[in-house]
């Protein structure tokens, strides 16, 4: 007898369900799917035990027919799409038709559905699999879902399940972000005893934003939004001779972007503050991810990342929706395309906005900042796997879930139990413990040391630009290290060092951009000793320096003759320079572009050229810095990602002292 | 050789209740304040290194300032009534003298460490610090002293001293160099982007064998130039030991601790075939170098010099300010070139030079050192300036 047999639609199901669901949240991701796609404009959800005792979902779309209900939990069977052509063009959140039987599989569900067109509703009782009860039923159009007792049936995955807390934070933080992509659309989300979001429709996204986070948060986040034709990049055609005689041309479209995206001085240690929505779809994808990576380079540290919450629109036929089991990746057609969009529009937003940081906010922004105010900002829970959660989709079942869960266990310190009815604002305060024990320095400055500051109070700060930095009047030096300044809004710190590094930077990079960086012949050949492998890694990024300035060649075995060097570099400064480049090229050169060698070494000249800390500056010196900075793109913060410039408002000056 | 007042007080020991009350004129005692309060350091970490210390003794009063690099001592004529010693307040001190009217200063030690300073109606106590801890100043040499004409070495100075390196970290670099032979001696400073060298024959120096090759640091340079600025002594008194510099000018000594490092062979680094030259009026060429400068980059005040048939053109252009052009007509018929310079490093140059006469520029190619000098230097001095281009 042969060994081979046909698994049963049961079992099925439940491998099925190991790739959609593995936690509660991607069971309310699904049924919110389902809702969304049904029309609903008012969706109510329930949770108890996180989601593992109960989710009911209610939503009033368009509901089922008595077949189709029954249907709907046979595999592959969706409403969605009819042949596998419908597939390039993917407008529904669904479209597998995979999603109520894997999760019936796995729960004891019940199914309450009514449509316009049949007078009865329907009521439908599925265990673990199997359909035990099916009924009329009273109820108004609509469908109601109530899921119970997840993964009764598969204890092995309920292992994996993480304290109920964790879980219903995920839960909650899934429904957030589903409430924030359709602000037309009412959405509730209760626990046993308490409502976690109750948000009515509003007719933007801001509104919608500040409805679930309120006003500090809103002002750490700058409105982006860019259009851009597809026209030039359009869909492939087929060749004149295969079209029909009634043939049009594809509409080419529109890429748009929307959404928010924080200043740079809010900064968080990994990547699961950023949300992207693709055609409304929550997607985590490398390609958007590495834009928004670019959009912040040079001006955040490599090491932190911005929180970011953003709208993509496209034709459904720009993107295959249908790569990933869960629906959390995407393909585009034209991705180097959208990439570039994403990265442009996002940097131009930062750019326009020139965001002017609060004094008393970068204090606790900062990602190593231990204030809990920097981690009420944001849920910073992500529904979807973070970078370093990309295992847990691909392998669910796979040893390193257990041991990342095990890592997370040790690494948070005892967790308060956490006052489930400020959901979802203090469930980041829980991070905070993580990230500050995980946390890194900023890349460092190597010229400078670090400045202690102690913390203070916060307060939320009427948005700001550094668009008034060219009014600045500069008072003075703070230890010759921090220029004072003032103008109508209020009292200014700017790091000298930081300020003329940005300058310089832009300034190079501009320079090197049209071959026109001057550089200085040297009297002497300065000789460089260097180590093996740096001759290695020098050979190789010695092209990129002669264009940055620096004319250098072998000079025996182990050593450099530099004969000219770039403007302001002198010395030990050229030296320690070049040394740090090659460095950091040592470390990097695997997966560095051209790009990036070229910002690196532009930075690395900038900082070693710039003003040091401790020098004292004259006021006219001062004028021409802040007048420099003004001029430049990014004002807000240093290559390295530092901040330039903070702010005391004059509003916060007056209420400090009890003038307001 | 008599040293009233200089090198006895500190070896005797201290008496026990020390005192010192003196009476010196207003003008002589701001003079010499004025000579050596450049010393002290504004912001030490070391409070004693900001007090003058003042020694009495016989019919002088000795000033002493020190950084511990370097220490100014000084004397004038005082009517002393009670020999010794104590320390005041450098700043405080030189300005207040500063404020009084001319007439006779008395000064006078108080008991812990107060100095009472009176002058006329005026009545002043300012707190000084234990005599004992103000830092031993070495002593000159009464051996091997080699004088130095000081209008020679206050021109030398002048001619360099603005093309040593501000960059701290090549020390080397951070001072000139003093060549003294028998019958000449000539000086050289360069920070690795251009080279400044002077050279006055026509002296006779006494105590030289051969060549002596010692590196001054810009500080004392400084210093030294104050100095000669305001003495008229023909002569500076030099001599040296192994850690320390020294030099004698009239009755006010200057010393300054060596620097270490091998200044780099700046012989190798003159240029040789600069065949391409034109001469210009050095007023002229300043003239248009100044305004063309202001439309350079900020930062590398790079310029263009062109040299084509019977004109020497002056460019400079940035992103910035905008562009700028000057003509000087002048013979020239050697193939044309153009070269990049750092105006800054030529307007040194030129400012060293002065406005009178000519200047000669020579040149090789647009990545070889530039060579300028003065047409007619006058008084057996020869003067070369090098500079590096720049690529602009
Ligand atoms: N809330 C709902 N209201 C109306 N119809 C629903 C609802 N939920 C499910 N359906 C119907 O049931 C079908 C099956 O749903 P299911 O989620 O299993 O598959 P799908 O949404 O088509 O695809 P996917 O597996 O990608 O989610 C849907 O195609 C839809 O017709
Ligand atoms: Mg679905
Ligand atoms: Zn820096």
């Amino acid at each position: 007898m042969g060994r081979i047999r046909i698994l049963s639609d049961q079992v099925a199901n439940q491998i099925a369900a190991g790739e959609v669901v593995d936690r509660p949240a991607s069971v309310v991701k699904e049924l919110l799917e389902n809702a969304l796609d049904a029309g609903a404009t008012h969706i109510r959800l329930e949770v108890e035990g996180g989601g593992r005792k109960l989710i009911r979902i209610a939503d009033n779309g368009c509901g089922m027919l008595r077949d189709d209900a029954l249907l709907a939990f046979e595999r592959h069977a969706t409403s969605k799409i009819r042949s596998s052509d419908d597939l390039l063009s993917i407008a529904t959140l669904g479209f597998r038709g995979e999603a109520l039987p894997s999760i019936a599989s796995i729960s004891r569900l019940q199914l309450d559905t009514k449509t316009d067109e049949e007078s009865a509703g329907t009521h439908i009782e599925i265990m673990g699999g199997k359909i035990v009860r099916v009924d009329e039923a009273a109820v108004a159009r609509g469908t109601t879902i109530a899921v119970r007792d997840l993964f009764f049936n598969t204890p092995a995955r309920r292992k994996f399940l993480k304290s109920e807390t964790t879980e219903l934070s995920h839960v909650t933080a899934l429904v957030t972000h589903y409430a924030l992509a359709h602000p037309d659309k009412h959405f509730e989300l209760h626990s046993a005893t308490h409502a976690l979001l109750v948000a009515p429709p509003v007719r933007k996204s801001s509104e919608r934003l500040y409805q679930i986070f309120g006003g500090d948060l809103v002002d750490q986040l700058l409105p982006v939004a860019a259009e851009m034709s597809l026209e030039h990049a359009g869909l492939p055609e087929p060749p004149p001779w295969k079209r029909d005689a009634d043939y049009k041309r594809p509409e080419p479209g529109f890429l748009r972007l929307s959404g928010f995206l924080s200043k740079p001085e809010l900064q968080k240690l990994n990547r699961n503050s950023i949300y992207v929505f693709v055609n409304r779809r929550l997607v985590r994808d490398r390609v958007i991810l590495h834009a928004v990576s670019e959009a912040y380079r040079n001006i955040m540290p490599p090491t932190s990342f911005p929180v970011v919450l953003m709208f993509l629109e496209m034709p459904p036929d720009e993107v295959d929706v249908n790569v990933h089991p869960a629906k959390a990746e995407v393909r585009f057609r034209q991705s180097g395309f959208v990439h570039d969009f994403v990265r442009d529009s996002l940097r131009n937003g930062l750019i326009k906005a020139r965001p002017a940081a609060s004094f008393l906010q970068a204090l606790t922004a900062s990602p190593h900042a231990t204030s809990v105010i920097s981690g009420a900002l944001l849920p910073d829970v992500s529904p979807l796997p973070g970078e370093e959660g990309e295992t847990r989709f691909a392998a669910a079942d796979s040893e390193p879930v257990l041991v990342e869960d095990a890592a997370d266990f040790e690494l948070r310190p005892p967790q308060p139990e956490p006052e489930t009815d400020k959901l979802p604002f203090s469930l980041a305060g829980l991070e905070v413990g993580l990230e500050k024990l995980t946390s890194g320095l900023p890349e460092a400055h190597d010229c400078d040391s670090q400045t202690p500051i102690e913390a203070g109070e916060t307060e939320a700060q009427a948005p700001a630009t550094l668009n008034g930095l060219a009014s600045l009047k500069p008072l003075g030096q703070l230890r010759e290290s921090f220029i004072l300044a003032v103008n109508e809004e209020g009292l200014w710190i700017i790091d000298q060092h930081v300020a003329h590094e940005r300058v310089l930077f832009e300034k190079i990079l501009r320079e090197r951009q049209v071959e026109r960086v001057e550089r200085q012949r040297l009297l002497m050949p300065m000789l460089v000793d260097l180590l093996p492998q740096q001759m290695v890694v020098f050979a190789a990024i010695a092209r990129e320096l002669e264009r940055n300035g620096f004319e250098a060649e072998a000079f025996g075995p182990r050593t450099i003759a530099i004969k000219a060097a770039p403007i302001g570099l002198e010395g030990n400064r050229l030296e320690r320079m070049l040394v740090e480049v090659l460095e950091q090229s040592e470390r990097e050169t695997q997966r560095e572009n051209l790009e990036t060698v070229r910002t690196r070494i532009a930075a690395s000249i900038a900082c070693h050229a710039a003003i040091k800390v401790n020098t004292p500056l004259d006021s006219k010196r001062m004028e021409w810095l802040l007048a420099e900075l003004a001029k430049t793109d990014h004002p807000t913060s240093c290559p390295h990602g530092r901040p330039i410039a903070l702010r005391y408002a004059w509003k916060d000056i007056q209420r400090a002292f009890q003038r307001i | 050789m008599s040293m009233p007042g200089v090198g006895t007080e500190q070896e005797r020991p201290l008496a026990q209740g020390a005192t010192m009350e003196i009476s010196v004129s207003r003008q002589d005692l701001l003079r010499e304040l004025t000579a050596t309060q450049s010393v002290v350091e504004r912001k030490t970490t070391i409070p004693i290194l900001s007090n003058f210390l003042l020694e009495a003794d016989e019919d002088r009063l000795t000033i002493i300032a020190t950084d511990l690099d370097q220490s100014i001592k000084t004397s004038c004529a005082a009517k002393v009534k009670k020999p010794g010693s104590c320390t005041i307040p450098a700043r405080k001190l030189y300005d207040y003298i500063k404020l009084l009217p001319e007439g006779d200063i008395s000064i006078k030690l108080m008991e812990n460490h107060w100095v009472q300073i009176r002058s006329g109606r005026s009545n002043t106590k300012m707190v000084g610090m234990a005599r004992a801890n103000f830092p031993q100043v070495p002593e000159f040499p009464e051996t091997s002293i080699t004088r130095i004409p000081a209008a020679s070495l206050k021109g030398m100075i002048s001619k360099t001293i603005f093309a040593i390196s501000n960059e701290e970290s090549r020390y080397t670099l951070n001072g000139a160099l003093l060549i003294l032979k028998v019958e000449s001696m000539a000086m050289v400073a360069t920070d690795g982007h251009r080279l400044s060298h002077v050279e006055k024959t026509g002296e006779t120096l006494t105590n030289v064998s051969g060549e002596k090759k010692t590196l001054i640091p810009r500080k004392a340079l400084a210093e030294l130039q104050s100095l000669l600025g305001s003495g008229d002594d023909a002569f500076v008194e030099f001599a040296d030991d192994e850690h320390t510099l020294f030099f004698r000018i009239g009755r006010r000594v200057l010393t300054t601790r060596k620097l270490s490092g091998q200044f780099p062979n700046y012989e190798a680094v003159m240029p040789r075939d600069n065949t391409k030259f034109v001469v210009v009026r050095s007023q002229d060429l300043m003239g248009s170098i100044q305004r063309v400068a202001q439309f350079a980059d900020e930062r590398s005040g790079a310029i263009k010099m062109r040299l084509e048939q019977n004109e020497l053109k002056i460019s400079s252009s940035s992103t910035d300010a905008g562009e700028s052009e000057d003509t000087i007509e002048t013979p020239y018929n050697f193939d044309p070139i153009v070269v990049g310079f750092n105006s800054a490093y030529m307007i040194d140059f030129l400012k060293a030079v002065g406005s009178e006469g000519e200047v000669r520029l020579e040149f090789k190619d647009a990545q070889s050192a530039g060579q300028m000098r003065p047409e007619d230097p006058g008084e057996d001095y020869k003067y070369r300036y090098i500079i590096m281009p720049m690529r602009i």
